[in-house]
Parts: C-alpha cells; structure tokens; sequence
C-alpha cells in the first residue's frame, strides 16, 4: 500500500477486478435472496456484466502490450446476456400468464 | 485529476448500483440500480480504451436489456407494493454464498497477478500497459471477421435461436381465452 495511485487508480488492473469482484458477489447475492424471478434475472446480468469487465481488463493490461481480443470476448458475454435475457423474460411472461405470479418458490410448473 | 475523479466516479456508481440492486425491497428501483451500475461500467470501458465496448454496453444493455427488465418489471404483479419478503434463513444463506463467491473471485484475481508479477520477473519487463494506438474500434472489426468468425455467426445464430424461441414461447403458452378461434 506504498501508493494507493499506482495500486487501485485507472492504470491498475487492481481496481478492475475488485470493482469486477463486488459486481459478482452483488449478483450472487441477488441470485440467491431474490424471490422474485426478474430480481434474479438482475442478479444473473450483474455476474455477466463482472465477467465481460474481467475480460476487458485482463486484455488492457496483458503482458506485453495490450490486446484487443479480450475486448472481444467481452462483446460476445453482452451478446449471450442480450440472448439470455430476451429468453427468461419470454419464459416469465409465460409463467406470468399460467399463475398470475412470478415467485420462482411458488412457480412449479409451466402447464395452464 | 479530473480523470482519476471520473474513475472513481464510474468505479462507485458501478459498485454502489450493483450493491443496491441486489439489496432494496421495490423491484422497480433495483431495476433503475442495475442501470446505474451498468453505466458504471461503460465508464470503466472507457477508462481500458475499449471505446466501442462501452458504446454496446450502452445500447445493448442499458437501451436493450434494461428496457425488457424495466417492462417485465412494470408488468408483472406486485411492483411497487409488498414484494414477498425473502426469509431471513434464506437472506442468511444467500449472503454468505455471495460472500463465498467473493472470496473466490479475489482469490482468484490475485492468483492472476501473482502469475503476471512472476512472468514479469522472468522477462524483465513491466506489466505496465501502453496505450493501445488510438481506437481500438478498427483492430476489433479485422477480428471478429477474420479470427472470430465463426463465433461471431454462431452469436448471429444464437440471436435469432433466442428471438424465435422467445415468441414461439410466449406464443405455446397463451391461455385457451386468449387464442384466436381458428388458430
């Protein structure tokens, strides 16, 4: 903790993935407490979103020079996360309409 | 100065948006949350000269996914009201199982950095980023049509597996009230 600049400032991979890690324990947490399905749909969004931030900051600060490929990768995580979503909202609108609830304790089945 | 302020700035609203969103009781406003922290987050794109990342980040996930959460969200029932309380044994658990999946992420990052800072030794050089030249928006194109081909058709694929699948799911499950008489 010489230089809290050098360490954690925006030219530290660091504080990346620390802000990466908060952002996935968040989305755990959501994932795991949340009762109603869009709460771990949120939850679901914030894990991938530390996920492509990960791949993002591990490709601006490899070894050497920096490398495009992991901004790459990060677009294809949005990509699956723009998939995902359209998906589990479909799938809650249906649930929706069998039994008028999304909590995902009392949700069982997706037969009206 | 100014730069490091925004950083801090982006590095916060991402941390604090994404806590709050996991937290508060009113869906709506965690939705609102996870918008904030996704901006959050662009701004970090920014700050890793990934330019054109952070212009998806806002029209993919702000003005797409966050648009579709929002509508789910005003949608369904119970918005503003007594969303079902999570009970405090499953509140318990839960935190700890994120708190797990913490650890092991930070674990894991210095894992990371302590394999950088040996490869580091072991060449002699310093991990240390240079600035990419300029905009890497161009670099990103070349790839995604010459090495990440074939992802990138399979992610062309996947979009449209996802699109038909979304209506076709909406579409089985409408109630018998709801379907049009000869169909």
């Amino acid at each position: 903790m010489a230089d809290f600049g050098a360490e954690f400032g925006p030219g530290a991979l660091t504080s990346y993935l620390v802000v990466a890690a908060v952002l996935f324990t968040a989305g755990t947490l959501a994932m795991s407490t949340r009762r109603n399905a869009i709460g771990v749909l949120i939850g679901l969004e914030l894990m991938l979103n530390a996920a492509a931030l990960q791949f993002a900051a591990y490709g601006r600060f490899r070894q050497g020079a920096p490398d495009p490929q992991g901004q790459t990768a990060a677009v294809f995580v949005v990509v699956a996360a723009a998939a995902e979503a359209a998906v589990a909202l479909a799938l809650l609108f249906a649930v929706y309409r069998t039994s008028k609830d999304v909590d995902l304790e009392r949700t069982r089945e997706l037969r009206s | 100065m100014i730069e490091t302020l925004l950083f801090w700035t982006c590095c916060l609203s991402a941390i604090a948006g994404a806590l709050l969103a996991a937290t508060v009781r009113n869906l709506f406003h965690a939705a609102l949350l996870l918008g904030l922290s996704l901006v959050g987050v662009a701004g970090l794109y920014l700050f890793l000269e990934a330019q054109w990342l952070a212009c998806v980040q806002v029209v993919v996930y702000v003005g797409g996914i966050l648009v579709l959460v929002l509508f789910a969200t005003l949608f369904s029932s119970d918005v503003m009201g007594a969303l079902q309380r999570t009970p405090l044994w499953l509140r318990a658990v839960g935190t700890l199982g994120a708190l797990l999946a913490g650890a092991v992420a930070v674990r894991l990052a210095q894992t990371a950095m302590q394999a950088a800072h040996r490869l580091e030794a072991a060449r002699g050089t310093t991990a240390v980023a240079d600035t990419i030249d300029g905009d890497s928006t161009a670099t990103i194109g070349d790839l995604l049509t010459s090495a990440w081909l074939v992802p990138f058709l399979a992610a062309g694929l996947l979009l449209t597996v996802a699109l038909v699948a979304a209506v076709a799911t909406v579409q089985r499950f409408r109630q018998p009230s709801e379907a049009t008489p000869n169909g």
